[in-house]
This record gives structure tokens, sequence and C-alpha cells, in this order.
């Protein structure tokens, strides 16, 4: 079996008292897409901001166990959560664009990253606008608020924000629950054109997108990852008892 | 009974009309009253006002009787406290709102902030007096008056960025998080931007709490109503600056109290005319600013 890009050992995380994630550990192949499903409140949100750290900024969190993305602890000491954070690109449920410039947000990254140059950066923005399709849409109005796009083009440009620091791993949030069927439907098809080039992980409670989507899935139930594999096995000839009858519920 | 096949049965309320009417009154009477004081001052002051008026300095010797010297001071105290205030009240409140844990700190700062705004000026005068005067050895100058009215706009100015600072969505704080942001990038490049309205706010409203004052500047700043020199060249003039801030001087507002106490109403009218002009402005800018930022986001 090829190295994975990310794998997870015997994570554990409890917000205070309460935990949400028990004893998990899977691995993640490199370009290709992961999905996570599982009833809400299963921990699904909180293992992915596991992966960039992301939890770091919640009062009262307790972490242990280890998350290595190319064989480094990304919990150790000694990383930089920028640099990180650079790796590990994410996108959350709700499209959050800044406001500011189309241009502007798309160059928030590599800026924070330190490029300056004007060509360069030019560069970059039309190479992430156009990496997430949505290049022919905007680029007239480079220099207009992104707050007047519409749902479904902020979403991708929140991913094309992403895609502009140059990621390894794109972490993705259920990013089509705020969104319309068409526009679902882009950014479906982004995500299956992005897994050529980046490894990507989504949360979604959709199971009919999962399949769509996913090359591997794993299967959270409160706290616990129950069940992961190739997408096709794990949704037509489940192992675990309680992932069958999630995925019978589900497909209906 | 009423006859039901028609609505035409509306009835009259005399007790709501009569509420309705006192709610009228009172409105306008307000307005009157206000809009009265305000006619009658210019009535008083706006003959005296005028070009001369506005840029001489009082001089027994060159018989001139104007408030260029205090108007000067004006703008120095409002522009040496703003300069103070400003970023310690911003930088307050990012604390209190981006780094602090909530918790007693947290509600004893801003208990602490909010008591602080319903202090009498007065008080400030004297601690102002005895500590920036006294102790700090800053005697009576403006930089003392300056300091002492930081201290009575601070609330003004860490309230309104806090508040702010909380209309701002979190989602952008976790998009530049979540991009490698640092903190302190994501509140530089972010927040303050996002926040840009309401910082303005706490300033100019600040603004108008300075040039109003003057019991808290009668004692830390005094009286004095010289008019600056020109210097020769950038840094004498630099230098100048820095020395006038270390002299006494009195803004508009404790001219007119003084030319009242001395008696002499047709300045003081004068004077008062010229603060509801500049209050007025400062309000206008107030409120076009809201309007146009308002308009951008
Ligand atoms: N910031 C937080 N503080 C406390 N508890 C939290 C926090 N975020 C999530 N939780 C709890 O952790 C559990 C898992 O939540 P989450 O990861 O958001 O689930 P999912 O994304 O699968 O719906 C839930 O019980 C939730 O209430
Ligand atoms: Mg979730």
């Amino acid at each position: 079996m090829e190295r994975s890009k990310i794998s997870v050992r015997n994570l554990e995380l409890s917000y205070g008292a309460a935990r949400a994630l028990k004893n998990v550990s899977m691995e993640i192949r490199g370009c290709a897409v992961t999905a996570l499903i599982g009833p809400s409140g299963c921990g699904k949100s909180t293992f992915l901001k596991c992966i960039n750290r992301m939890n770091d900024f919640v009062e009262g969190v307790r972490i242990r166990g280890s998350v290595f993305l190319d064989g480094e602890d990304i919990y150790d000491r000694r990383v930089d959560t920028t640099l990180l954070r650079k790796k590990v690109g994410m996108v959350f449920q709700q499209p959050n664009p800044f406001p500011m410039s189309i241009y502007d947000n798309i160059a928030y990254g590599p800026r924070l990253h330190g490029i300056r140059g004007r060509q360069e950066l030019d560069g970059i923005v039309e190479e992430a606008l156009k990496g997430a399709a949505i290049f022919e849409e905007t680029k007239d109005r480079l220099k207009k608020s992104a707050l007047g796009l519409s749902g479904g083009q902020q979403q991708r440009l929140c991913i094309a924000r992403a895609l502009a620091v140059r990621p390894e791993v794109l972490l993705m949030d259920e990013p089509t629950s705020a969104l319309d069927p068409v526009s679902t439907r882009k950014v479906e098809e982004l995500i299956r054109n992005l897994k050529k080039k980046y490894t990507v992980v989504i949360v979604t409670h959709n199971m009919q997108q999962a399949a769509r989507v996913c090359d591997d899935a794993a299967f959270f139930l409160a706290g616990e990852m129950v069940e992961s594999g190739p997408g096709d096995v794990l949704f037509s000839r489940p192992k675990d008892r309680r992932t069958r009858d999630y995925v019978a519920g589900r497909f209906g | 009974m009423v006859d039901e096949t028609t609505l035409y049965h509306k009835r009259k309320r005399p007790a709501e009309a009569f509420l309705l009417s006192a709610v009228y009154g009172a409105a306008s009477m307000s307005v009157i009253l206000l809009a009265g004081m305000v006619g009658y001052v210019f009535f008083k002051g706006a003959g005296t006002v005028s070009w001369s008026f506005l840029t001489t300095a009082a001089s027994v010797l060159q018989k001139t009787s104007g408030i260029g010297g205090n108007l000067v001071n004006t703008l120095y105290i409002a522009v040496l406290t703003l300069l103070a205030a400003v970023p310690v009240g911003v930088g307050a409140a990012v604390y209190l709102n981006e780094y602090a844990k909530p918790g007693k700190l947290v509600r004893l700062v801003e208990f602490t902030t909010e008591t602080l705004s319903g202090i009498p000026s007065v008080i400030f005068g004297l601690f102002g007096m005895v500590f920036f005067g006294e102790t700090l050895g800053l005697g009576y100058s403006l930089l003392a008056g300056a300091f002492t009215l930081s201290l009575m706009v601070l609330p003004l100015i860490v309230r309104n960025t806090q508040e702010a600072l909380r209309t701002v969505p979190d989602s952008y704080r976790m998009g530049a998080l979540g991009l490698g942001a640092s903190r302190f990038y994501m509140i530089r490049t972010i927040l303050l931007p996002s926040a840009m309205p309401g910082i303005l706010t706490g300033l100019i409203l600040a603004a108008g709490r300075i040039v109003g004052e003057s019991a808290a500047l009668l004692f830390t700043a005094g009286s004095g109503s010289r008019l600056p020199k020109p210097g020769a060249g950038a840094s004498d003039t630099i230098r100048r600056l820095w020395e006038k801030a270390h002299e006494s001087g009195g803004t508009l507002a404790v001219e007119l109290y003084l030319q009242m106490q001395n008696g002499r109403y047709e300045t003081a009218f004068g004077i008062g005319c010229v603060l509801i002009g500049i209050v007025l402005c400062i309000n206008l800018l107030l409120k076009l600013g809201a309007d146009r930022l308002g308009n951008k986001a």
C-alpha cells in the first residue's frame, strides 16, 4: 500500500469535560477525495479541524494522540502553525469572503506569506480563480467587492482563496450545505477535479453527494470512527452493522 | 349591540388623542427650546465674530481682543488628546475583545471604563493637576491638559471600538486564521478595517467632548492665549510645536468661562457662536462619515 498523506493515530479530543473524539485512527490517501459522513454532532467538524489545528483557537480544548502529515506530527511542539495551515487549507460551511475586493480576497493568503510583487500576485490570482472554476465569471470585476457575488460564487471564491496559497491538502466542512442545487453541482464537479493535484477531505451529511465525489469514505458515530475504506465498499457492503443501518437509512 | 353589516364604526379614543398631543407637544417643546437657545447665542454673539476676532490674540498693548490663540490651543489639545487616547483605547478594546479570556477580569475592566465615563470632569481636572501637573512636573501645559482629557475620553473610544469589533462576524476571523494568519495579522488586516467606522465614531465623539470641556482643563492646561509664532524651516517649526506643548494654553471653552467670570458677555457670546459652529461641524462630519462608510460596506 502507498504511504498515506495524512495518518491519524489514537486521536482523542475533549471540549472541557465533553469528549468529542474517542481514539480515532485513520489513514487518508494523497490525491484522493475522502468523505467524512455521520449524523450531526458526531464529531466530523471537530475531526476536520484537528487536521490543520483550527481547534487551537477553541477555549478549553484538550487533544491527545497524533496527526501525521507526510510523516511529521503536526502536534509536535516545533510545528509552525502558519506553515501547517499554508499546506492544509480550509473551506468553511458558510461562504466567508472578506469584505474587500475579489482580487484582494484571493491575494490575502499569498500576501500573508510574503508575496508582494504585483505581477506575481496577478498570476497567482488568475491561476487560483481558474482552479476554482470562477475566473470567467469574475475576470471583469476583480476590483469589485466580493460580497456582491452570489452564494455559490462566494463559495468557489473561498475555494480559490484557499488554493491561492498552493496548499497540498484541502479541508472542506459541508461546503455546499448553504448552496442551491446548481451551485452545488458546480462545486462537486470542482471537487472531483481538485483531487488531481490536492488531497481533499470533505465533510458532508448528504450521502448522495458523498457517493458522487469521494474515493474513500469514513463513517463517524458519537465521536468514534466506526469504519473507513473505499467509498463504494462502504456504501454498498459496509462491514459494521451501525454503518449499514446509517447508510441504509440515508439512501432510503 | 353594534350593527355588524358595516365596518364604519371607528370610535373616538379621547385618551389616545390626548397622549398623542402630549407626546407631540413634548417633542416640539424640546426642539424649540434648543433651537431658541442656539438662536439666542447667535443673535447675541454673531456681531462679535469677525476675521480679526478669529485670528488675533487678546493683547492690551495692541488693543486686540481676539481668540486666535484659543482656537489654536483647542486644535492643539484635540490633536494631542486623540494622539494619546486613540492608540491606547483601540489597543485596549482589541485586547478585551480578541485576546482576553472572557471572565472576571474583562468584566472588571469593562465596568471600570463604564464608571470612568460617568465621573464628573472636574474630578479628572483635579487628578490631572496633581498627577500630570505636579507629580510628572508638566505644570500648567497643553500636554498636561491633553493627558487629562485622554483619560476622560478613553471610555468613549474603548466602547465604540469594542462595539465595532463585536459586529465583525467570526467567520472573517476563522477565514484569515485558516489561511495561516497570526492573530495579530488578522486583526491588522481584517478586524481593524472592518471596525473603522466604529473607531471613527468614537474619535469624533471624543473630539466633541474635548472641544466642549472646561472644568478638566482650567487647572491642567491653564488659560494662556498667545498665538504661536511660525518657525523658520521644518526643524525649527517642530521644535516650536514641541515647546508650545509645554506652555499653558486655554481652549475656547476655558476662555469662554473666564470671559463670563469677568462679565465680558459680548466676547463670551462670540466664543459661544464659534463653539456651537465647531460642534455642528463635528456632528455633520460624524453623520456624513457614517453614511459614507455605511454605504460602502
Ligand atoms: N467549540 C465547542 N465547544 C464545546 N463543544 C463543542 C464545540 N464544538 C463542537 N462541540 C461538541 O462536540 C461534538 C461534535 O461536534 P461537531 O464536530 O461539530 O459535530 P459534526 O460536525 O459531526 O456535526 C458535539 O457534541 C458538539 O456539541
Ligand atoms: Mg459540523
